[in-house]
């Protein structure tokens, strides 16, 4: 029962999306405001019950309900709880089932926390997040329902994988959907500011904790998706420029442009058009993402033509929502007012170099990605776009953008002084400077590149505390006063130089883990050695492990640096019992922001094995970064100023949801 | 019921969404056009703060908020929609209480199975227990295995099962369990190597050659070993190999072998002058000793695949029948009916044991302890 | 500025951007993709030593040499040529013999491809799909034909 009514609620929810996406549509047209609130309620109700619908499913995999299709397919009596829960998304169908969860939960969040907004725009916004929601919605119950039941039920489902046992894989897809979907809120904003066709700097600032909160949790996404990718597959590589990693890494560089390019719309009113068409293309990025990863185009163009109605209905969806938005943008655009003016030189100019480079870069992914696509649809040859390419292109876009973000905040509004921006910058610059001088004269000129590198992210980290500093007047007035004005300063000055510094941090851990990474392997013996970076590691011997569902080997080495010991790790190859299935893991021991990572391959007969031993420098600063520049989103949509629908400060009492 | 009257409830929080607001007043539209408003005022809030602070000159800021002080206007120009007249939304109530209830049914029944009751993994076993399909035995056997992963017997029991139902993979992960924990006999590396080239499509592995070669060490003489490795021959292009293989095989195969007609078979496709029209079957090794049996278990219904593995169990019991002294095979019968929940058959064979080997009282104590070991008897 | 020079300063902004985003996307596709290749079309058509391949197919049965400091010798093979293979390291989980595999790197002056990458997807029962066609067409094999696939046995 629980399970066909969780099915009936998603019919539920589709029928009040239709309702929910003309009614309001319709008052808002006419200016009749009962229909108009229509949006609110039908957003809320929509909610409801697609979360029912989504723990009916949970249920049904919880307790192992194999009359239910996708249970059986997805899930085994034998499986922890935690993954038979995660085995809920792991699954085509119930990941879009989660998808359209999110997108209602962000509807829901609209209708019950912006009753500061006006009226019509907002229910065009929910009527227009209610149209996402019901092509997405019919999507599943048409093309891939998770609810199909079996009668008779199978006795036992089929699915036991260990690789996907994870715990990191089991809440990277929550949290990179909460990015791509949150994104569909700003899309909403700007189509509903095109029909209404009033656009103004209030727009900007109500739909700016929205794009901030999906970015925060797309950042979020990305980097565990990446660390995941670096412990779990054992290659200690931590960014592949797979299809499936660009997917999402797409919209959210387009994502990062669209939070730049609002704050100038929110503070001057001027880049109102490619504002609306930021919002426009990040949302679209997101759906592309989800077409090449749900499609199966990215296996093989020919996968998608074996199993194609999936993959159409995905495309039409595609192509009327970004093909409508993008027709509408057209007849739209040459209507909307001109913004204010302002100097190529001031931080409306850095805005828009940030937005230029970013978009570009985003384009150049985006070529690279689809490209082969293209060439093997239209040719049937088959290339594959790799590393090469991304570093070719993607490198020289962003060393521009990354000398140019300090100036950013320095830079006053409308007319800057780019030489009074250079001065307060030019500690920043000197340790930058410093670095790269010292760098040289200690390692030569054949690292020059990557002490290049490191300068520059120097350059980013300091200029972000300077921006800080000159705020608060740090040195140039007494600490009370500093103190005083740092309190004083917004909470997103805080988090533009929090994220800021952040975007300084991850570089420095992509170029330490790129240049000066070192990789040794070695056949070993137990009592043998080998040394890395000054590290010797010695294996101890081979120890047995079970642990439940799995029986194998531990092999264990002990790192002395100086003939002390200073780690002992053990890098394992288990066997899965039940599923007789081999699985490496590796062994990570962190020193500092470096790692050392060992793996091991099969054991020889003469108890010989190869090990595979990598010196990581400051690679956890990549993650670490990327939680900074998270923190930073996080602190800057803490701000007050943000609040939805916050108008005077003592009214305390409303908050965003996402804070 | 419970379903439907769930499904009413639902079907009017439905309505009432649309329902609501109709019927409700709305708020004055001042307030709308206020948020706007707020947001500039806190701009030029922020703006005067800002000056306080000497982080933006004097000119600046009153150019600055000369602009927001406009913004500020325009906003209250645009003013707001009109307040909506009283109506009666007709249509719209109509949508409310007859469309959506109508069409979200009507959907459901097309789609939804609202008859078929949710089957909880726990209830089930509870329910069906005893009566046992084979779906369901086998979940047992896994079941078991799973908490006893190092019980060889249970694998090497399962392996068959596997096999006849086409579950190849399977088969490979339980004979090798089986094999890793019971040690290496000419049979199970010969099953493995079985399992292991159906389960890649009847092509006979690098794994599966080296599970044959290591079987035809134990006992030159395994037919299954000899068999596949022929096949293999012919499937890497060593004709005249093959030929040689294959007509030793037949030459050593007494007459009444099942495997004998699919060995000639095997051999006139190699043989130049053979017969064989040349758009014979494309995969070359179709027929394997238990082809038919698994060609026969691929298309049985869950009833008859029970009365097979019944038949399998049935004919062990009989083999004993006649010849008590095989102890393996009286513990692989105890250790079929226990996974199969059979729990009084097994006691009953155990009795029957008893009487046949009570002459024979070393045999009876190795019955004995394996059916101890089973835990025949303990409840 | 005039509002005519700021409007040019920017668009000449976005265009030098655009421009050399283009150049460098032209630039890096002539240079920075890789071809999906199988044995046959290697030997058939040698790639030059520079050219970064991916190469798909089986790893060939009874070729698998796995020599001290963890230098594995293999051959790949489509089942109609094979091509000899080296890579330094360990491989994956599912790396056998008789199983699909995909290497990318490039083929030296001796016609051997020397991978740094070797993959094997995590799915027993994947395969290129060329392979899947060579093992097709050899599937398709007669006797009358006289020629037999020479690649080992998948």
């Amino acid at each position: 029962m629980i399970v066909e009514l969780g099915h009936y609620a998603l019919v539920l929810a589709l029928i009040l999306a239709l309702a929910g996406g003309t009614l309001p549509f319709w008052g808002a047209l006419r200016g009749d405001e009962r229909l108009m609130t229509i949006a609110s309620t039908t957003s809320i109700a929509q909610f409801v019950f697609v979360a029912m619908s989504f723990g009916a499913l949970t249920y049904a995999y919880v307790v192992s309900d194999f009359s239910v299709q996708n249970v059986v397919e997805n899930s085994h009596t034998l499986k922890p709880l935690l993954y038979k829960i995660s085995g809920v998304w792991g699954n085509h169908e119930g990941s879009m089932l989660l998808w359209a969860l999110i997108l209602v939960l962000f509807g829901g969040l609209v209708a019950l926390f912006s009753d500061n907004l006006p009226l019509k725009l907002k229910a065009l916004v929910l009527a227009v997040q209610s149209w996402i929601s019901a092509a997405f919605l019919l999507f599943i119950l048409v093309a891939s329902n998770p609810f199909l039941r079996l009668n008779p039920a199978p006795f036992q489902g089929r699915d036991l994988n260990p690789v996907l046992q994870d715990v990191g894989l089991a809440i990277h897809p929550p949290l990179l959907y909460l990015g791509y979907v949150g994104c569909s809120i700003s899309f909403a904003f700007a189509i509903a500011a095109l029909i209404d066709g009033r656009i103004d700097a209030a727009w900007a600032r109500w739909v700016r904790p929205w794009t901030l909160a999906a970015w925060c949790f797309l950042t979020l996404g990305i980097a565990m998706g990446s660390y995941w990718a670096y412990y779990e597959l054992g290659w200690g590589g931590w960014w592949f420029w797979d299809p499936v990693e660009n997917a999402s890494f797409m919209p959210w560089l387009a994502a990062t442009a669209l939070l730049h390019s609002a704050i100038v719309m929110e503070k001057r009113e001027a880049l109102k058009i490619w504002t609306i068409l930021l919002a426009i293309l990040t949302f679209s990025l997101s759906l592309l993402g989800t077409f090449l990863v749900r499609s199966g185009v990215l296996t093989s163009v020919h996968a998608f033509a074996t199993d194609p109605t999936r993959g159409i209905f995905i495309l039409c969806i595609l192509c009327v929502f970004i093909g409508g938005a993008f027709s509408l943008f057209a007849a739209r655009a040459g209507t909307l007012s001109q913004g204010g003016l302002f100097a190529p030189i001031s931080r409306e100019g850095a805005l828009v170099l940030n937005n230029l480079l970013l978009t570009a870069a985003c384009a150049t992914v985006l070529v690279g990605t689809l490209y082969p696509l293209a060439l093997e649809a239209i040719t049937g040859e088959k290339i594959s776009v790799g590393a090469p390419f991304f570093d070719m292109t993607f490198g020289p876009m962003m060393v521009p953008l990354l000398i140019a973000v300090p100036f950013g905040p320095m830079l006053a509004w409308k007319r800057g002084d780019i030489v009074a921006a250079g001065q307060r910058l030019l500690f920043a610059f000197g340790a930058a400077m410093a670095v790269m001088i010292v760098g040289l004269a200690l390692m030569g000129t054949p690292s020059a590149l990557a002490l290049f590198g490191v300068a520059l992210a120097v350059w980013l980290m300091v200029g972000a505390l300077s921006e800080i500093a000159f705020r608060i007047k740090l040195g140039r007035a007494s600490l009370a006063e500093s103190w005083r004005r740092g309190a004083g300063l917004p909470r997103s000055a805080w988090g533009t130089m929090v994220a800021h510094f952040g975007v300084g941090v991850t570089v420095l851990g992509v170029i330490g883990a790129t240049a000066w990474q070192s990789e040794t392997i070695a056949s070993l013996k137990p009592g043998q050695s080998m040394t890395i970076d000054g590290r010797t590691l010695t294996m101890d011997g081979f120890v047995p492990i079970s642990g439940g569902t799995f029986t194998g080997t531990g092999v264990r080495f002990s790192v002395r640096e100086g003939g002390n010991l200073v780690a002992v790790l053990e890098p394992e190859k288990r066997i899965y019992t039940v599923q007789n299935m081999p699985t490496t893991e590796s062994a990570i021991k962190t020193f500092g922001f470096s790692q050392l990572y060992v793996s091991v391959g099969d054991i020889a007969a003469d108890g010989s094995t190869v090990v595979r031993v990598y010196w990581k420098t400051l690679v956890a600063l990549i993650w670490l970064g990327s939680l900074i520049m998270t923190a930073g989103g996080v602190l800057s949509l803490s701000d007050r100023r943000l609040r939805v629908g916050a108008p005077k400060p003592a009214r305390r009492s409303l908050a965003i949801p996402a804070e | 019921m419970l379903l439907w009257i769930a499904m009413a409830v639902l079907t009017v929080a439905a309505s009432l969404a649309v329902l609501i607001p109709l019927g409700r007043p709305t708020r004055a539209t001042s307030a709308n056009a206020g948020a706007a408003r707020s947001i500039y005022r806190d701009q030029l809030d922020e703006l005067a703060r800002d000056r306080e602070r000497g982080l933006i000159g004097e000119g600046e800021a009153e150019a600055a908020r000369i602009e927001i002080s406009r913004r500020l206007l325009n906003s209250d120009a645009a003013g707001s929609g009109t307040p909506s007249a009283p109506q009666a939304y007709r249509i719209e109530r109509l949508i409310a209480v007859v469309a959506i209830p109508l069409i979200a049914i009507g959907a459901y029944l097309y789609v939804g199975s609202p008859l078929l009751p949710d089957s909880p993994f726990a209830s089930r076993q509870a329910q069906e227990s005893g009566q046992g399909g084979v779906d369901e035995l086998i979940a047992k056997v896994e079941a078991h295995l799973a908490a006893n992963p190092e019980d060889g017997r249970g694998w090497e029991i399962l392996s068959p099962i596997y096999m006849r139902l086409g579950r190849y993979d399977d088969a490979v992960r339980a004979l090798g369990n089986a094999k890793r924990l019971l040690g290496s006999t000419a049979e199970r590396e010969s099953l493995y190597g079985e399992a292991l080239t159906r389960a890649s499509g009847d092509v006979v592995t690098e794994d599966a050659r080296a599970a044959f070669d290591k079987a035809l060490k134990f006992d030159p003489d395994e037919p299954r070993a000899r068999f596949y490795l022929a096949l293999s021959l012919g499937q890497s292009g060593s004709k005249d190999e093959a030929i040689a293989a294959w007509n030793a095989l037949i030459a050593t195969t007494p007459a009444d072998a099942p495997w004998l007609a699919s060995a000639r078979a095997e051999l006139a496709k190699l043989q130049p002058t053979s017969t064989v029209p040349p758009d014979a079957p494309g995969a070359p090794a179709a027929p394997g000793p238990t082809a038919e049996d698994v060609a026969a278990a691929a298309e049985q219904s869950p009833v008859e695949r029970e009365q097979m593995i019944n038949g399998m169990v049935a004919g062990l019991a009989a083999k004993l029948e006649a010849d008590p002294t095989d102890t393996t095979g009286w513990e692989r019968l105890f250790r079929a009916y226990m996974v199969l929940g059979r729990t009084d058959d097994a006691k009953a064979s155990l009795a029957r044991a008893r009487n046949q080997l009570i002459e024979k009282p070393d045999l009876l104590a190795v019955v004995e302890k394996s059916a101890h070991d089973i835990g025949i008897g303990k409840d | 500025m005039t509002r005519k020079q700021r409007r040019l300063t920017l668009i000449s902004l976005a265009g030098i951007v655009l421009a050399s985003a283009v150049g460098l996307v032209l630039f890096a596709l002539s240079d920075g993709i890789t071809f999906f290749t199988s044995p046959s079309d290697v030997l058939a058509n040698r790639p030059s030593p520079e050219q970064r391949v991916r190469l798909g197919g089986l790893v060939e049965v009874g070729s698998v040499v796995k020599e001290a400091d963890g230098l594995v010798r293999f051959a790949v093979t489509d089942g109609k040529s094979s091509l000899q293979a080296r890579y330094v390291g360990i491989v994956p989980d599912l790396f056998r013999e008789g199983q699909g595999v995909v290497a990318e790197g490039k083929v030296d002056a001796n016609g051997v491809f020397i991978a740094d990458t070797v993959l094997a997807k995590h799915d027993e029962t994947y395969m290129p799909k060329e392979v899947v066609e060579a093992l097709k067409q050899s599937g398709e094999w007669r006797p009358e034909d006289g020629a037999a696939p020479q690649a080992g046995n998948p």
